[in-house]
């Protein structure tokens, strides 16, 4: 016996509303996926880059088996509005994540955007791009003074073991 | 006492109104000389000087919805400046301090916690941005993303042998530190 009211109580649902209406929401994120997988690195608004997500991964799933299978066929030319990068999904994307299971995709935020808005953005990445990493590789510099002594106090230790 | 001379005034103009109306239609059996009108059957009200602003008044005094303009909410005194402070300068209306801010390791620039550092994200979005103009121009034309994979290859690098089945964009520049695998 349903004791609240369901069309104007929101609690709890997680589901989020984009664009002007179910049909529309699919339509930008299929617009959003499409710029994806052509560029390989996106920046949009946070809320976008999170729904898109999903929907990349599941994209990546269907390109796994391979061209020859029907149903991911028809998902790849539904969601690829551009067709040249049909061939590219099959052929580059799949191939790379061929070794991963799940997290083709990575999202990090950036500093909210410096519109009147203030909108919080992220940034979505296909994993394996060749651009710059987003969070660089820190490397040891070994010429640091610290690192010297440490070095030299590790040939003592050895030398000390060896004899 | 406002109501009554309301009801009061009501009347006489009612039995105006009936007299005026029965003289007009000729039904009036009275017969009285011309110039002598039928005045009200009532006897007249004492303090006739207050009922001139009574009855302005009670004209003015409308009923229903209207009455309650009377009875609205307004402030009975002046705010005081100090009332006023404490209000205005209560805890829920301040900013809000951050305690998530840290400099970022790589620049020292301040970042967010959870966010990248913008900077840093500014430095790898330019060359981002001229690494896809390359290939652009590699490319020609809209709609020819080819079904290989890319590498980038700055000045002075030779492909590797990962890099055989690639597709080459070569930057004209030094290899920046923030971009090596």
């Amino acid at each position: 016996m349903r004791l609240t009211l369901q069309t104007l109580i929101s609690h709890g649902r997680v589901a989020r509303r984009m664009g002007l209406g179910p049909e529309s929401r699919i339509n930008m994120l299929r617009n959003i996926l499409t710029g994806l997988v052509r560029h390989e690195r996106i920046e949009t608004t946070l809320a976008r880059a999170d729904e898109v997500r999903f929907y990349a991964e599941k994209l990546i799933d269907y390109a796994k088996k391979g061209d020859t299978d029907e149903k991911a066929m028809k998902m790849a030319s539904f969601w690829l509005t551009e067709k040249d990068l049909v061939p590219k999904l099959f052929k580059v994307l799949a191939p790379r994540f061929e070794k991963h299971s799940q997290g083709f995709t990575r999202m990090a935020r950036l500093p909210n955007r410096e519109n009147l808005d203030r909108a919080k953005m992220a940034v979505l990445e296909y994993k394996g791009n060749p651009f710059p990493p987003l969070y660089p590789v820190k490397k040891e510099n070994e010429l640091t003074l610290i690192n010297q002594l440490l070095k030299g106090y590790r040939e003592e230790k050895t030398q000390e073991l060896a004899q | 006492m406002n109501l009554s001379v309301l009801i009061q005034s009501l009347r006489c103009s009612l039995l105006r109104i009936e007299s005026r109306l029965l003289q007009a239609s000729g039904l009036e059996t009275n017969l009285a000389p011309a110039l002598a009108v039928d005045g009200p059957s009532l006897p007249p009200q004492l303090h006739p000087e207050n009922q001139l602003e009574e009855q302005q008044e009670n004209q003015e005094q409308p009923s229903g919805l209207l009455d309650s303009i009377l009875w609205m909410a307004a402030p009975k005194k002046r705010r005081t400046i100090e009332i006023n402070r404490t209000r205005r300068r209560s805890e829920s209306k301040l900013i809000k301090v951050k305690n998530n801010i840290e400099p970022c390791l790589e620049c020292g620039h301040l970042k967010q916690k959870h966010t990248l550092c913008g900077f840093c994200y500014a430095k790898v979005s330019r060359e981002t941005a001229l690494i896809r103009q390359q290939i652009n121009a590699m490319e020609g034309g809209p709609l020819r993303a080819p079904a290989v994979e890319t590498v980038v290859l700055y000045e002075g690098e030779t492909p590797s042998n990962q890099d055989k089945d690639k597709r080459i964009v070569e930057r004209p520049r030094k290899r920046p530190a923030w971009f090596s695998y």
